[in-house]
Formats: structure tokens, C-alpha cells, sequence
């Protein structure tokens, strides 16, 4: 239950009343004040006061002083009469009601509406300096424009003063050459002869006449003719051999397969990185027989000395160890190719081939051979269309090895010799 | 701020002209307000189209069509009296033109097996020393250098060694024509090699690879003794090496900038200042740039032995004028700032770069 404060004094004019609510040491904020046209209300939990005031009042120009321990409410009546009592009196509980209510009510619509006056403003005033910095940014603009402008128009007139002056020299010019042009025949024609015997060019005496004929011409020309004079006879022929610098890729920087080059050594040593390290009898080898490239060395000297088994043993290890080094299976297809185990010649160069992706210059000779191998084995198993598949991939790879063309050749004719026997 | 912005040098677009076929290259005829449009119709024809500046536009005077697309020309190796056209063709063919009378050439000769993608001409104009020459580039590899008294064989041959590893000869210049003996061709590959040819020894006296295809290389001038050469490549890099100084092994400084993400098509340097360069780019732009000296233009290094110092380089405007590749550019030898440039979009543009004067 609240604790009604109703200790207030008040006295009045024609047009406002004067309130005076004492507080009792409660604080009152702004908040607490809750003001309509007709009632009026102050709650500070606990204390509450209300009043439904005896006629209406004017609440947006009413005011409330907060001070002092109390609070000095100047209402300012809408009409200018006489109140007999502050509240009225004989108000039911109903009326009481409602007019709290019509009160809220009214109170937030005022505020809706203060709220829109206010935004309504804010955009005017945002508009309108807008167009401000519009106008001022036109305006720099405008100057610059204007001062470009300017400058075009004084080049323009300078480029005609020019050109005009051009002008007159060119005529001047060509009456001159026109005036010489028949006394320049005759050492022209000198001229030509001695081109033809690849002397020196024009004597003395031709010089003389050329000098007279030139009198009265400008300078340039003067010197001109001199220089002619002291002209060197034509270079002796001779040629320059260029070696240009190698590149990889035959195109430019930008066309150049770099980042392929880069995935492919990357692969490499990812590759070499692995070891298959689940294998039991692992432990059963010595320390340099779990090196795949010190097995892959065995594997080629036991190949080059013709131990074709013995070398697929090893290469077979190191795959265990292992199994993305594309150089064993690699070698291990040219043993089977050796040992006549046609299949697994295939197999392998076929896995030696999927490793050397992506196909740049660096792995071009292991591609080569993968596919001759490759090649010979389809060859071999009578498969010549598969085998002139592979041969002919190698050529695109290497055109210039002779021996690979001449296999080519070789299983050509027997596919149309097949074909026609068939 | 904005007025700092105003003090460097601008680009001002004063004529555009839009045309009915592919330009190629276009050059300033010397001594005048005209210009040379060279290029390939539609047809598969070559064409050369003389144009006048009147004004704010370009008023065609004469149009002149080949047999065979013309890929570049140069005024390089005439007389300012003759101003004959020395063109290359995309058959292989080089030409010399008289202008007035250009239904026969005054020299051809089938230089080259396939299109001559450069070509530079020295000793005429009033510049430079020496017999007046015209060198070469082309797809076959080849480098040639042609006198135009002596017919049907080059002067100079600079062939690869195998006729297999060839690489496309993109572009080449002539330097240091300082005197009557004395003449460098530079030939940039498209393999990123650069060499540089001595005509007088006949050797080959430098060379190096940029990595990336060698668009464009001029000297900043041809008729001094060899100071900057400026190499432009693929993927927006350009190279200015400082060729006062060759070390024995290490060859020349160089200092290099990355423009751009495009290639860099074309590179030219002022007439009248050399130590300003514009470069033209594949996304239609332009820029100008400015090279600083170092305090130093040479060292010794550890082995006593001299090296060269390479200076800076700074940007000084750019501007973005086309949406295709600006593939050729000139200077007017004439008038300080006025250059002409022919881009893929069939348009050539005449420019104007202010405040030059300042720098």
C-alpha cells in the first residue's frame, strides 16, 4: 500500500495555479512526475500522490520545480477561471478510473508525437547540409574545370601561333627547293655515278657548284650539304650471331608453367618424406636397407648386371618402404619387361606414369621411358594400337629421338600389315 | 591542395580523331604540323594517311594504300629537305617512301621472312653523325641494319645461331651515333632478352633478360654518347639502366618500376628534355615520368672495378585516355609538349603536356 502524501498547499490566479508537495525526504526525479491535462500524479515508492484536478490544464507549458524537499508544480489553466478545489470532489471510483487511463493514454500519444517532430527535423537539418557540401563540392569543381579549361585554350592558341609560323617556313622552303631543284640535276646526276663505282662521293668541283646554288638559302640546309659530303661510304656487310638465353618455357614469364614446376618438386619431396613404417620385418633389415633410394641404387646395379630378379626384389622393398617414388616402379617395369612378364611391365609403367603428374620438363625423361616401355610391352602382347598410343606420346614428349620414330614407324606397318592380311 | 595538383605538367586531349581501320604506329612529319597515320584496313590492305592540325581538328590531306598491312615507319634515316618514309610491313617488306610521289618506292627490299615488328632510322633529320641507316626487327628472329645506297643486302645481320631456337625480335633502337664510326643497335626479344649490338666491331657488347617480353626500348637520345636506355616489358614493368658505365660482369644499373598491371606498349622520350619519358599502357593509359640522377653516377666496387649507379624515377602525371591499348606514341620534334598518340580503339589522339617548361 502506498503511503499518500497529502500534505500539499496550494493557491491559485485567474490563470495558474501554484502547488506546493512536500516530500517527506523522498527524492524526486523528473521520472516520478506524471502529469495530463486533467491529472496529476507523483509516485516515489513508496509515497504516491495523486490529483484529478478540478478543471484542465495546459501540461506542456506546466512546470515542476524539484527542490528543497519538495516540489513547486506551476500549472497554467487552459481556461482562465476560478478553481474551487484543487481535485474534484465526488469522484467515484470508476470516474477515478478512467480518467487515469484517459490520461496515460493521452500522455503517450503526446510523446508519439513529440518523437516525430523530432525525427521529422533531424532529416531536414540532414538534408540541408547535404546540399550544402553539395554546392560547395560543385563549386571546387566548377574552379578546377575552369582552370583546365583555361590552360586547353592557351595551349590551343600557342599550337596555331606555331603552326601558322610552320606554315610560312614550309613555303618559304618550298620556293627555295623549287628554285634549286634545276640547278641540283646536274650534280645529282654525278651523284648516281658514283654510286654505281661505290666511290666516294661528290669532288671538288661538284661541291663548288652545289656551294654557289646554296647561297642564299638558311643555314641548315648549307650545313646539310656539307654533311652529305662528308658522308661514310656504306658498312662493310657482316653478321652478328645471337645465342638467346634458354628458357624452359618457351613463352613468357606470365605464360609459364611455374606453379606446376612447383607441385611437381613439392610432390617429390612429399614423396620422399613417406615411410611405410607398419611393416613387421622392418626390424629384420639392416639401417641402409630401409633407405628406398640406397635399394633403388641396388636395383639398378643388379639390372645392370643382368640380375633381373634380384633387382625386382629390391625395387620391390623400396615400394614397400615407400610407394610414391615414381622412378621405382619405374625400373621395376623395365626388369619385368626383361624378365617377360608382360603385365606387370604395364602395371607398373602405368603407376610410374600416374606419379608424374603434373607432366613438366623436369620428369620429361622419366615420361618418356615409362611410356616406351610401356609401348613395348602392349608391342610385345601383339596389343600394336595401344603400343602405337604410347609411342607416339613419347614422341609429342621428346620429338627429336630418332630410335623412338623408328619404332613408331616399325609397329605402323605391321598394324597395316595386319590389316591388310586380315 | 588542388593547386599543387595544377602545377605538374598536364595532358591536355586537344584533337581526337577516329578512324576506319587499325592504326599501328603514327609519327610527326618533321618540321611541320602534320602527321602519318600507319596502319592496317579491314581489307587486309596497308594504309598511310597524311593528316594537317587546323585548329581543334585533324583535316586529312592524303591517303596512300599498299599492297600489305604497314606495321611501323620512321623518318629516322632522311634528310629534312627529302623527308622520304622508311616502312615495314607485315610481309616482311621495307620500304622507302617520297610522300609526293609514293606510287613507287625509292628503295624496297625484302628484308625480313615474316612482319617486321620495329624499325629505327638514325643519321638523318640533322641529327646524329655518320651514313644514314635503318635497322630492323622482325618475327624471324633477325635484326638487320639497311643503308638506302646500297641495295638488296643489310649492312648488318644479327641472326640467332640456330634457325630452331629463334624468338620474335619485338623492337629495336639506335644509340650512340655520337660520331661517324660509332653506333649501337639495341634489340629487345620477346623472351625478355635485350641485346646490344656494336656496329662498329660487329659484336655483341651487352646483354641481359628482363624476364618478361620486351615491349619498347629507346635511348634517350641517339646521337650522344650512350646515357639511358629505357626497356618496357609485359606485366606493366619498365627498365631505365644507365649506360654511361659497364661493368664487366655485372653490365649496366638499371632501375625499374611497375607501372601498371598491363603491358607497357610503347616508351618516348622528350625530344627537348631527355630525362623525361612517356610510357603508354594496355588499359589506355599514359604516364609521364621524370628521372633523377643519383649524387653518384658511378662506384668502384670490391674488385676496383667500375660499376654504375642507377638513379630514380618518379611519376609526374598519368593520365587514362582510351579503354584499348595505346599502341604507339610520338613526340613532335617541333613543339615542346605536342605528341600524337594511335591506340586499338581506332582513334588517334593528339595531346598536349603543359607546364613542361617547369620541371
Amino acid at each position: 500500500m502506498p503511503v499518500w502524501l497529502r500534505e500539499h498547499s496550494w493557491r491559485q490566479t485567474l490563470s495558474a495555479v501554484y502547488l506546493s508537495l512536500p516530500l517527506r525526504g523522498a527524492r524526486a526525479t523528473p521520472g516520478s512526475i506524471f502529469c495530463s491535462e486533467r491529472y496529476l500524479k507523483v509516485s516515489i515508492p513508496p509515497f504516491l500522490f495523486e490529483a484529478v484536478l478540478y478543471a484542465p490544464i495546459d501540461d506542456t507549458n506546466s512546470t515542476a520545480k524539484i527542490g528543497n524537499g519538495n516540489i513547486f508544480f506551476t500549472l497554467y489553466k487552459k481556461e482562465p477561471a476560478m478553481w474551487d478545489s484543487l481535485t474534484l470532489a465526488n469522484t467515484d471510483k470508476e470516474k477515478l478510473q478512467y480518467l487515469r487511463e484517459n490520461a496515460v493514454l493521452k500522455a503517450q500519444e503526446k510523446a508519439k508525437e513529440e518523437t516525430e517532430a523530432r525525427k521529422i527535423t533531424k532529416q531536414e537539418h540532414k538534408k540541408y547540409a547535404l546540399e550544402a557540401t553539395m554546392k560547395l563540392e560543385e563549386a571546387e569543381r566548377k574552379r578546377i574545370e575552369d582552370l583546365k579549361e583555361k590552360e586547353r585554350q592557351k595551349v590551343a592558341k600557342e599550337l596555331e601561333l606555331w603552326k601558322n609560323q610552320q606554315k610560312d617556313g614550309d613555303t618559304y622552303k618550298s620556293i627555295q627547293k623549287e628554285g634549286e631543284f634545276y640547278q641540283e640535276i646536274e650534280p645529282l646526276k654525278e651523284r648516281k655515278n658514283e654510286k654505281m663505282n661505290k666511290t666516294r662521293i661528290p669532288t671538288e668541283g661538284t661541291s663548288k657548284t652545289r656551294l654557289k646554288s646554296t647561297k642564299g638559302c638558311s643555314c641548315s640546309i648549307f650545313s646539310e650539304n656539307l654533311k652529305e659530303e662528308q658522308l661514310p661510304a656504306p658498312r662493310a656487310a657482316a653478321t652478328i650471331k645471337v645465342n638467346f638465353t634458354p628458357r624452359v618455357f618457351p613463352t613468357a614469364l606470365r605464360e609459364s608453367r611455374v606453379a606446376e614446376e612447383e607441385e611437381w618438386l613439392h610432390k617429390q619431396a612429399e614423396a620422399r618424406r613417406i615411410i611405410n613404417s607398419d611393416l613387421s620385418e622392418l626390424e629384420d633389415l639392416k639401417e641402409e636397407e630401409k633407405n628406398p633410394d640406397w635399394l633403388k641404387d641396388k636395383g639398378n646395379k643388379m639390372f645392370a648386371m643382368g640380375d633381373y630378379l634380384g633387382a625386382v626384389n629390391a625395387y620391390n622393398l623400396a615400394v614397400r618402404l615407400n610407394n610414391s617414388l615414381p622412378l621405382l616402379y619405374l625400373n621395376r617395369a623395365a626388369c619385368h619387361l626383361k624378365l617377360r612378364n608382360l603385365h606387370k611391365a604395364i602395371e607398373d609403367s602405368s603407376k610410374a606414369l600416374e606419379l608424374l603428374t603434373p607432366p613438366v620438363p623436369d620428369n620429361e625423361n622419366a615420361r618418356v621411358k615409362a611410356h616406351v616401355r610401356r609401348g613395348t610391352a602392349f608391342c610385345q602382347l601383339e596389343l600394336y594400337t595401344e603400343g602405337l598410343q604410347d609411342y607416339e606420346a613419347a614422341l609429342k614428349i621428346d620429338p627429336r629421338n630418332k630410335n623412338i620414330e623408328k619404332d613408331a614407324e616399325k609397329i605402323r606397318h605391321l598394324i597395316q600389315g595386319t590389316v591388310q592380311s586380315s | 591542395f588542388a593547386a599543387a595538383g595544377l602545377e605538374r605538367p598536364q595532358v591536355v586531349s586537344h584533337v581526337q580523331q577516329a578512324l576506319s581501320y587499325t592504326v599501328f604506329d603514327c609519327k610527326w612529319v618533321p618540321r611541320s604540323a602534320r602527321l602519318l597515320c600507319l596502319g592496317s584496313a579491314a581489307r587486309g590492305t596497308g594504309l598511310v594517311q597524311l593528316y594537317e592540325l587546323h585548329g581543334a581538328r585533324l583535316e586529312l590531306l592524303r591517303e596512300i594504300e599498299k599492297p600489305k598491312p604497314i606495321k611501323c615507319g620512321t623518318f629516322g634515316a632522311t634528310s629534312l629537305q627529302q623527308r622520304y618514309l622508311a616502312t615495314g610491313d607485315f610481309d616482311g617488306n621495307l620500304n622507302i617512301w617520297n610522300l609526293e610521289a609514293p606510287e613507287i618506292p625509292v628503295y624496297s627490299v625484302k628484308g625480313h621472312k615474316e612482319i617486321i615488328n620495329s624499325i629505327d632510322g638514325v643519321g638523318g633529320l640533322g641529327i646524329g653523325e655518320g651514313a644514314p641507316e635503318i635497322v630492323t626487327g622482325s618475327r624471324d628472329g633477325t635484326v638487320k641494319v639497311w643503308d638506302p645506297r646500297q641495295n638488296d643486302t643489310p649492312v648488318a645481320n644479327m641472326e640467332p645461331v640456330q634457325r630452331e631456337s629463334k624468338r620474335d625480335c619485338w623492337t629495336v633502337a639506335f644509340g650512340n651515333a655520337y660520331n661517324q664510326e660509332e653506333r649501337v643497335v639495341c634489340a629487345g626479344y620477346d623472351n625478355g632478352d635485350i641485346k646490344l649490338f656494336d656496329l662498329k666491331t660487329m659484336s655483341v657488347r651487352w646483354e641481359t633478360n628482363i624476364k618478361n617480353g620486351v615491349c619498347s626500348v629507346e635511348f634517350d637520345r641517339k646521337d650522344i654518347n650512350m646515357n639511358k636506355l629505357v626497356a618496357t616489358s609485359l606485366e606493366g614493368k619498365f627498365h631505365v639502366f644507365d649506360m654511361r658505365t659497364q661493368h664487366p660482369t655485372k653490365g649496366f644499373a638499371s632501375v625499374s618500376e611497375k607501372a601498371q598491371k598491363s603491358t607497357i606498349w610503347q616508351v618516348r622520350h622528350l625530344p627537348q628534355n631527355r630525362d623525361i619519358f612517356m610510357t603508354s599502357g594496355g588499359s589506355g593509359s599514359l604516364h609521364l615520368w621524370k628521372y633523377e640522377y643519383p649524387a653518384q653516377r658511378s662506384k668502384k666496387d670490391s674488385e676496383g672495378s667500375e660499376m654504375g649507379v642507377a638513379g630514380s624515377v618518379s611519376l609526374l602525371q598519368n593520365v587514362t585516355l582510351s579503354t584499348q591499348p595505346i599502341s604507339s606514341l610520338d613526340w613532335s620534334p617541333d613543339k615542346k609538349g605536342l605528341c600524337v598518340c594511335g591506340a586499338f580503339d581506332q582513334t588517334v589522339r593528339v595531346l598536349i603536356v603543359t607546364k613542361l617548361n617547369k620541371i
